[in-house]
């Protein structure tokens, strides 16, 4: 009797926590995503490791609710190229082929920029996790955040095609904010460590700014910084791969 | 430069500037494009035979510089979305005099009507799922694996598309305003597509009527298998298709081209491949085709044998420039079809790291080994993008690719996107 006891309490600790992690991730979710249906201009600022810029992209990302993305890209060499994401499918357009192909989640990683780090916008819908406890919000004893408290997630990918399998996620004690994360790859190694900056330090309502230090190769420093995010729901026919030839419905 | 050439180019640019000017909210932008490509003329082949006999019996295309401006306009006027993109050209070949051309790779209106989307004008629109050949690519019949890439330029049309959340048909009227008896890339033609996608898999069907070369339909399809692999297949049966044939495959002289041209009877194309890309940004794609409209190995035979029996008639007291002038019309079977050989197999290897991506690829050819290698290197930065690269072919001396008159090839792009 005591043993159905323990285990039936330890099923509903884990229901509990289940839950608690995803109202966690849609409170964290609510700074990037701040409505279902988004248009988002970005600029993403890519820096070597002595600061000086290595180079500059432009994008305007339609993310869209059920985990669908368009992302448009609008610097001069990219220009008319475009990128669909629904779900765990992708697609690729190249201006001078006006052909979509499909291609594969390892092919959506190719790129100056990685497709998932401007067109993916949420957790709560992508992974699961625990919490692992009470952490100081600082990663080192330089950082601003020195005396902040966070929460410390553990999140596993629950489905496939998501950029990182899993994320070692610090949000705001109180506010649920995100502050910084670890993003790890399929193969388990770290590949990047995330830094999020908000609006409003004392008072966020949102992310002005992603910062992505790369730690598998040059550890170069991105920065993906949210210039305008407006409500916006795209016709259906917009997020059909095929629509991705007709150019200036677009622009 | 010729007055008509430069009413040319002016009229292409001033095409696409008075399109951002009456459009609302017009886009602009484009690319300054200079390259020189580097060709070595073979003495091999039958083209490099006739040259050696009487130099210029047989055109050959030589090294150039050639400077490219491509501008794009895009933007609406009233319930229309407008689009133009015109390129003017200047090009220096060696040897040669300078030239300069201009031309509107696209102009055309496109609007929404009934549920369906309308589009009229000059358009790329690009079908099929391969990389090195899409035997579906029914409206723009691109040609494939050039040396350096290039814009497009689109097809007349009339175009009606409908689009829902898993479905796109696509109906088009391609050449409506041609001749009835033009073939080739000027055939008028009807052609559909229906496209579902399907989870993990992309199917589409295809079916296409052109005046000339009668019924056609095809099926593709690609399907992610895994997170690094993806598998695509195309297949196309045809009616009738566009060839050349020559009426004098013995060794007699001819006085006039041999080769003409022909509607072959029904056949096949059909390809497989799969591209697989490694999380360090390697990629490997392999594709094999099969395609009915390339010259039969019996044709290949013909064609070789009376490539060497021509220079025979110069011990018979024949004019070098008759024997040269059949030798170079020789020259026009490389033309006959997009593939040399019927069967066909392609690897590309690829590796794309920070701005840097080289490639190598190789298409070789089962029934005589030859082989065309390709290595490119490709710099991206904000503004500026630089590409070279360099082709070779290789195999037996008899290899068909062999007998090509440019054996190797060089090429330097330098891109300014604004």
């Amino acid at each position: 009797m005591g043993f159905l006891l323990l285990a039936a309490a330890t099923l509903l600790s884990a229901e509990a926590q289940a839950q608690d992690i995803t109202t966690l991730l849609k409170n964290a979710d609510r700074y990037r995503m701040s409505a279902e249906n988004l248009q988002v201009d970005t600029q993403v600022t890519v820096f070597n490791t002595d600061g000086s810029q290595d180079k500059e992209r432009r994008y305007t990302v339609f993310a869209q609710s059920e985990r669908k993305s368009l992302v448009l890209m609008q610097s001069p060499m990219e220009k008319g190229q475009k990128v669909l994401m629904l779900a765990d499918d992708f697609w690729l357009l190249m201006p001078n082929t006006q052909r979509p192909m499909r291609i594969t989640p390892m092919q959506k990683l190719l790129g100056d920029a990685s497709t998932g780090d401007i067109a993916t916008m949420n957790w709560a819908g992508d992974y699961t996790g625990t919490v692992v406890g009470e952490e100081p919000c600082a990663s080192t004893s330089t950082d601003n955040n020195t005396k902040a408290t966070c929460l410390h997630l553990s999140l596993q990918a629950n489905r496939k095609g998501v950029t990182y399998q899993r994320i070692e996620l610090w949000i705001g004690k109180t506010r649920h904010e995100p502050v910084r994360a670890d993003l790890f790859v399929q193969s388990d190694k770290l590949a990047k460590q995330a830094r999020f900056v908000m609006d409003k330090p004392t008072n966020p309502t949102t992310v002005a700014e992603m910062v992505l230090v790369d730690q598998l190769s040059n550890k170069k420093e991105t920065r993906i910084k949210y210039l305008a995010r407006k409500d916006r729901t795209v016709p259906a026919e917009w997020l059909n791969p095929m629509f991705l030839a007709r150019n200036p419905a677009l622009e | 430069m010729g007055t008509f050439l430069l009413r040319q180019s002016v009229l292409a640019v001033l095409g696409a500037c008075s399109l951002a000017g009456v459009a609302h909210g017009a886009e602009v932008s484009g690319q300054v494009r200079a390259a020189w490509v580097d060709r070595q003329v073979s003495d091999a082949g039958p083209l490099g035979q006739a040259n050696q006999l009487q130099s210029g019996s047989a055109t050959v295309e030589p090294s150039a510089a050639t400077v490219q401006a491509e501008l794009r306009a895009s933007g609406s006027a009233g319930p229309f979305t407008l689009h133009a993109v015109a390129t003017v050209q200047v090009r220096s070949p060696q040897g040669g005099s300078t030239t300069s051309d201009g031309w509107l790779n696209e102009a055309y209106a496109s609007g929404k009507a009934l549920g369906w989307q309308w589009s009229a004008g000059k358009k790329v629109v690009s079908w099929d799922v391969g990389y090195g050949f899409r035997p579906n690519d029914m409206v723009q019949q691109e040609v494939r694996r050039t040396l350096a890439s290039e814009a497009l330029s689109g097809k007349p049309l009339l175009m009606a598309e409908h689009f829902d959340a898993h479905t796109a048909w696509s109906l088009v009227w391609v050449n409506p305003l041609e001749d009835r008896s033009n073939t080739g890339a000027k055939e008028a033609a009807l052609a559909a597509r229906v496209y579902r996608r399907a989870g993990a898999v992309d199917w589409h069907g295809f079916a296409r009527h052109g005046e000339h070369t009668g019924a056609s339909i095809g099926a593709a399809a690609s399907w992610v298998a895994t997170d690094a692999l993806e598998l695509h297949a195309s297949v196309r049966t045809y009616q009738h298709a566009n060839s050349l044939v020559s009426v004098n495959t013995g060794t007699a002289l001819s006085n006039a081209n041999p080769w003409q041209a022909t509607r072959t009877g029904a056949g096949q194309q059909v390809l497989v491949g799969g591209t697989w890309t490694h999380e360090s940004q390697i990629g490997v794609m392999l594709e094999a085709w099969h395609d009915d409209t390339a010259l039969s190995d019996a044709q290949w035979s013909d064609w070789t044998a009376r490539n060497l029996a021509l220079p025979a008639w110069l011990n018979r007291r024949v004019p070098a420039s008759a024997v040269a002038g059949n030798l170079a019309w020789q020259g026009n079977a490389f033309g006959a079809s997009s593939n040399l050989r019927k069967d066909n197999i392609f690897v590309r290897l690829s590796w794309q790291h920070e701005r840097w991506q080289p490639a190598l690829d190789v298409l070789y050819h089962p029934a005589d080994q030859g082989y065309i290698t390709t290595a490119s290197v490709l710099w991206s930065g904000d503004h500026v993008k630089l590409e070279a690269g360099l082709r070779a072919h290789g195999g037996p001396d008899s290899a068909i690719v062999r007998q090509l008159p440019v054996q190797r090839q060089g090429y330097v792009v330098a891109t300014w996107a604004f």
